[in-house]
């Protein structure tokens, strides 16, 4: 019994998916690392006082955000070829790149939803703008940021995906290689899709938690 | 305390200070009345530069607001504000609500600060919220703990704005008693109010602006009782 299990593509695929799996997880956290980073940056560079950051900034997550991500990775890996940047490398850098984007909008949009009533009172003590800002419009938008933090990387989660076009052997690409050689498509992409809900069901429960929790 | 000369105010094409002279004696309560849109609360706001003065000069206890080389952030300290909508940090817990300022302006202590804080929480009658978050607090006592805090930077002078005009009826009476017990101890205060009982009461001088000027001013019997312009007789009959 065990034995007809076990000899089943579900079970048999998995050691290649697994391997796949761990390489889109680390592309994902790698990038959303960075993409975070980058995003803070490009979400304060919009609020700035000063035109150029502020110009700077909006070009980036337009340019990001109105293009593809498939065919930002095929830039950065083709186009840019003479960096001579390897398919993980360029996974993450791409990642890093549209993921910052959106987490700019989200960095923006939650400082600029905090009531101008806060920043009044904070001045009105005689804080100084940083101060404010650092006490108290920061620690509240950033409550309000971690919802669609979430949300940023499960999408981001999902976007590794069209990786396999540069040949990362990520989730997606394993299974192609696996179906490819056994002819067991089905089973093998039932296996990638419980893989990837296996990550993205928990990671919307959690979340949803800490909303109801914050009340946000 | 206050002098305020000749201020104007502009928001783009809209001018809704157009030359204001006022003069606030230590320890006055001063109350400005008017309609909506008359630039009271404007006013209120450029007295610590919440809004940019276009023209025209600000003199708090002897500092110029808007000359070069004067420290806005240390100006501030001398001067409370009071806003409508209170304005609490909902993240922080009542007492450090009141004591952030302390700490991180004035450099005081943690342990310092939270003595004079607990101090004025007992004072505005909220010793037992101290720990507690805006949230859980009614209107009443959420604008008293907006007072203590801004008490809490031993101000010189205290600025309300329409401090009661967000609050259900029968919570305004607190909030009153404790600006009654703050004028009664000598604070200076310019407060913008639809309360005209507490102007006739506890304003020494009340001011009637419209249109962005004061249109009348004198002691309170005088406005109320016997208003001699005519736009202040039309608006106290509407209200009174």
């Amino acid at each position: 019994m065990i034995d007809a299990i076990m000899d089943t593509p579900y079970i048999k695929s998995l050691p290649f998916l697994w391997e796949g799996l761990q390489l889109t997880v680390a592309i994902t956290l790698i990038g959303l690392f960075l993409g975070m980073i980058l995003g803070a940056l490009a979400g304060l560079g919009k609020l700035s006082k000063i035109k150029f950051i502020r110009g700077f900034w909006t070009v980036y997550i337009e340019m990001i955000r109105g293009t593809p991500i498939m065919a930002q990775a095929l830039f950065i890996y083709f186009g840019l070829a003479e960096l001579q940047l390897n398919s993980f490398a360029t996974g993450v850098i791409a990642i890093a790149l549209n993921a910052g984007a959106y987490i700019g909008e989200i960095v923006r949009g939650a400082v600029y939803s905090i009531d101008s009533g806060q920043t009044e009172a904070g001045r009105s003590l005689g804080l100084t703008e940083r101060q404010t800002m650092r006490y108290i419009v920061w620690p509240q938008a950033f409550k309000r940021m971690i919802p669609p933090l979430g949300n940023q990387f499960v999408i981001s989660l999902k976007d590794t995906s069209v990786f396999s076009v540069i040949a990362v052997p990520d989730l997606i690409y394993q299974a192609r290689q696996y179906y490819n050689a056994t002819f067991e498509q089905f089973e093998t992409l039932v296996m990638v899709c419980i893989f990837y809900l296996i990550i993205t069901i928990p990671a919307a429960l959690y979340l949803r938690r800490i909303e109801r929790k914050m009340d946000v | 305390m206050i002098t305020v000369k000749d201020l104007h105010k502009s928001f783009g094409d809209l001018e809704v200070l157009k030359g204001i002279d006022a003069q606030v004696e230590e320890s006055e309560v001063v109350c400005v009345i008017g309609p909506s849109g008359s630039g009271k609360s404007t006013f209120l706001r450029c007295l610590n530069l919440l809004e940019d003065i276009t023209s025209g000069t600000v003199t708090i206890d002897g500092d110029e607001l808007t000359a070069a080389g004067t420290d806005i952030n240390a100006l501030r300290t001398k001067v409370g504000m009071v806003f409508q909508h209170f304005n609490l940090f909902p993240h922080k817990t009542v007492l450090e609500n009141v004591t952030l300022g302390p700490i991180k302006v004035k450099g005081l202590s943690e342990k310092e600060a939270e003595e004079t804080g607990r101090a004025l929480l007992e004072k505005v009658g909220l010793s037992d919220k101290a720990h507690d978050y805006p949230d859980s607090l009614s209107g009443g006592q959420k604008q008293r703990v907006a007072i203590a805090r801004a008490l809490a930077m031993e101000p010189k002078v205290m600025l309300f704005d329409e401090p009661t005009s967000a609050l259900d009826p029968e919570l305004v009476g607190d909030v009153l008693q404790v600006m009654k017990d703050l004028a009664k101890e000598g604070m200076t205060m310019v407060v913008v109010t639809h309360e005209m009982g507490f102007a006739r009461e506890v304003g020494d001088r009340v001011i009637f602006m419209d249109e962005g000027i004061i249109q009348e001013e004198g002691n309170p019997e005088d406005i109320f009782d016997n208003p001699q312009n005519p736009r202040t007789q039309s608006f106290l009959s509407k209200i009174l």
